[in-house]
């Protein structure tokens, strides 16, 4: 199958649209500030977020969509992914694709009523103001009302910016999901260049022996690798976003995505924090904070056992 | 970002299999001139059927193909089963276009004809013992005498020296000028006296490359290309005819090497367990981002006209993932992996290693990825 995979004039405007919007009302130094942790950042903006029109961009018109497809929504998801938007917002650009009536799916795509992201016997992400609960485990997704889930309060995990609410149970009649395992790799991807990008910026800044220390190979060699890292994530993820449902195995090229989007997120995260040195491990310094939201998105979805299997398949 | 597909181009795919399936010849020897034999012929054979040049322009007699004809080929030659370029490849892929970019009316009718009908083949006489890496570096020396150029010194690591009829030959013409500058590209010829070719064997044990000593050769100044003392900008202009295609047959070689190794693994006595599973996983996910990564650098040629640095990642992708695939098998299979019949994958394993080393070694790739596509500063200097 023939792609091209640069992005069209009306794909790289809704790109440069959210990237804009994020960049000024969402950018990651929020998270410096525990007020924002929680999707509480995303609800102060919730009514300019839901303005853009982005939940329903992946859906036919005669569903209330825009009509597109999974490349947008993926150019959607890398953006949310960089400014490490709440789990939430992600969910909510899955959720219509899983609402089973009209008034459901409608609420969601105008973000009247709000979505968060699931994991069965595990836990809600930033649920608090979501009425839907996407629960995304290997065996596929299901929408689920949140009053339906037996929910109890933690005191939190890994990534303190995120809120953690345990959930007994709840699986409920997955169905498959490529479509959301393609965008949580486009999350991950995101992460994946946000933190190349990041040590880059700092390997040009910060001088030690009376020059940058991107001058020195160890630390080149290192931005060119996660550079080449990020670099395979995403254009594997764009092209299995790009022949969804267009006749290639979609369970495979969804794996393949996810696969590789995971270790060039934690691998990147990791090496962001390395090239900071010190600062990098100081809880001011924002290198920590993409480590913490790709080791916990990567609990969303397949699971490393599903996707060996999809991928040795034959 | 969109699936392109077409009437024509599904048409062109099966006029490409169908010739492809009568005519690809099997069994290549490994080295030698029944090789280069081998090599031409099958070029002569591609030249009758119409397909020799896949991506040069009609007006030189090549298939003129547009971006997405070249990897329809490409796709269906590797499928096919079609064989290495070998003793074609620098004449196909850098001497032909670089005298179709810089060379003058009377070189290109002179020299395109018999690369495209496999009459005569070319080697590259770029890297010298003293500059492989530092390209620039080079020394080999070019004097000008009446209408000659008298060429002395090395040049080393030249695959196929010893079967080309003509050479892409860089020297230094200038000595007072250092690096970049004072070099002149002229076409050497492999016949001329007082050039010594010495076979090297590779790690492989094959011949595949060479070293060549130059004592007083004369090559006409005619054979110039570009300008006396221009040679560096005359060995870029080549770059601008690269679009992602060529490495398209080697992409989907891997490919089914990995498969054919998960195979294996899944048949040999006991199964696979999750960690081997596990290993296969990621080298299956990583060429199939090497396919998507290819596809979007063909996606790139198709909206520029000059590529950028940004290949070199694909470079070091491919070179690096091709060392782990071929040493997986050694990892996965255990000692039968170790013999040479069958599948022979210790000749893919020790051949592999040049995909890190030439044309750009890893390390070097990396530093171009940093400095030219991140922007990082070049260094360091001296502390």
């Amino acid at each position: 199958m023939i792609v091209d995979l640069i992005p069209d004039e009306d794909q790289s405007a809704i790109e440069d649209t959210i990237v804009s919007f994020l960049s000024d009302m969402l950018p990651v130094e929020r998270l410096r500030e525990d007020k924002a942790h929680g999707g509480a950042a995303e609800s102060e903006v919730w009514s300019q977020l839901c303005e853009l029109g982005l939940f329903g961009l992946g859906l036919p018109e005669d569903q209330g969509g825009l009509g597109l497809g999974l490349p947008e929504e993926a150019l959607v998801a890398r953006a949310l992914g960089r400014h490490l938007v709440s789990p939430g917002v992600l969910a909510q650009l899955c959720a219509p694709h899983l609402a089973t009536d009209e008034a459901t799916r409608d609420a969601l795509i105008s973000g009247e009523t709000r979505a968060a992201f699931g994991i069965a016997d595990g836990y809600v992400l930033d649920g608090e103001g979501a009425e839907w609960v996407v629960v995304f485990g290997p065996g596929g997704a299901s929408l689920r009302a949140r009053s339906d889930l037996s929910l109890s309060a933690t005191d939190g995990g890994l990534d303190n910016t995120v809120t953690f609410e345990r959930i007994e149970g709840g699986a409920g009649n997955a169905q498959p999901a490529l479509r959301i395992e393609v965008l949580v790799a486009a999350y991950l991807t995101g992460i994946a260049q946000a933190t190349t990008d990041m040590a880059v910026e700092y390997a040009k800044q910060r001088e030690q022996f009376g020059q940058p220390i991107g001058a020195f190979q160890a630390i080149k060699h290192s931005c060119a690798d996660m550079a080449t890292r990020a670099s395979a994530a995403d254009t594997q993820t764009l092209f299995a976003a790009t022949v969804f449902g267009a006749g290639m195995d979609d369970a495979v090229e969804a794996a393949a995505a996810r696969t590789l989007a995971k270790r060039a997120a934690l691998e990147n995260a990791k090496a962001n924090i390395q090239t900071h040195g010190g600062m990098g491990f100081t809880n001011e310094c924002d290198a920590h904070l993409f480590l913490k939201r790709a080791m916990v998105m990567d609990m969303l979805g397949s699971d490393a056992r599903a996707r060996r299997e999809a991928l040795t398949a034959s | 970002m969109k699936i392109v597909e077409s009437a024509e181009l599904a048409q062109f795919r099966w006029e490409c299999r169908d010739w492809l399936a009568d005519n690809v010849p099997t069994n290549r020897p490994d080295d030698g001139e029944a090789m280069r034999d081998f090599d031409l012929a099958w070029q002569a054979k591609q030249h009758e059927g119409g397909w020799a040049g896949i991506n040069w322009p009609t007006e030189y007699g090549g298939r003129g193909a547009s971006v997405l004809e070249q990897l329809i080929w490409h796709e269906e030659y590797a499928l096919a089963g079609g064989p290495p370029s070998g003793c074609m490849f620098v004449a196909l892929s850098h001497a032909g276009p670089t005298l179709i970019v810089s060379g003058n009316d009377e070189q290109k009718s002179r020299y395109l004809p018999t690369i495209l009908n496999g009459t005569e083949n070319w080697c590259q006489g770029f890297s010298e013992p003293g500059a492989g890496s530092d390209l620039p570096g080079l020394k080999c020396k070019g004097e000008i005498d009446g209408d000659d150029l008298v060429i002395n010194g090395t040049k080393i690591w030249t695959t196929y020296a010893q079967h080309a009829r003509w050479q892409e030959l860089l020297v230094r013409t200038d000595p007072d000028e250092t690096r970049h500058r004072g070099l002149t590209w002229i076409i050497g010829d492999m016949q001329a006296p007082g050039l010594e070719v010495r076979p090297i064997k590779t790690m492989a044990g094959l011949e595949h490359f060479a070293q060549c000593f130059y004592d007083d050769v004369r090559i006409p100044l005619k054979n110039v290309v570009g300008e006396v003392n221009q040679g560096w900008k005359t060995a870029m202009t080549t770059l601008g005819f690269e679009r992602g295609t060529g490495t398209v047959a080697h992409q989907i070689e891997l490919a089914t090497r990995v498969d054919r190794v998960i195979e294996a693994v899944k048949e040999a006595p006991g199964g696979a367990d999750d960690a081997q599973l596990e290993m296969l996983a990621v080298l299956k996910s990583e060429v199939m981002a090497l396919r998507s990564l290819t596809a979007a650098s063909i996606s790139r040629g198709m909206h520029e006209t000059v590529p950028g640095a940004g290949g070199n990642i694909v470079a070091l992708y491919f070179g690096e993932l091709t060392r782990r695939v071929n040493a997986a098998a050694f990892d996965l299979l255990g000692p039968h992996s170790l013999e040479r019949a069958g599948y022979n994958y210790p000749a893919h394993f020790l051949e592999c290693f040049k995909w890190a080393i030439g044309g750009g070694t890893s390390e070097i790739r990396r530093n171009t990825i940093g400095e030219r596509v991140l922007g990082l500063p070049k260094g360091p200097k001296a502390v």
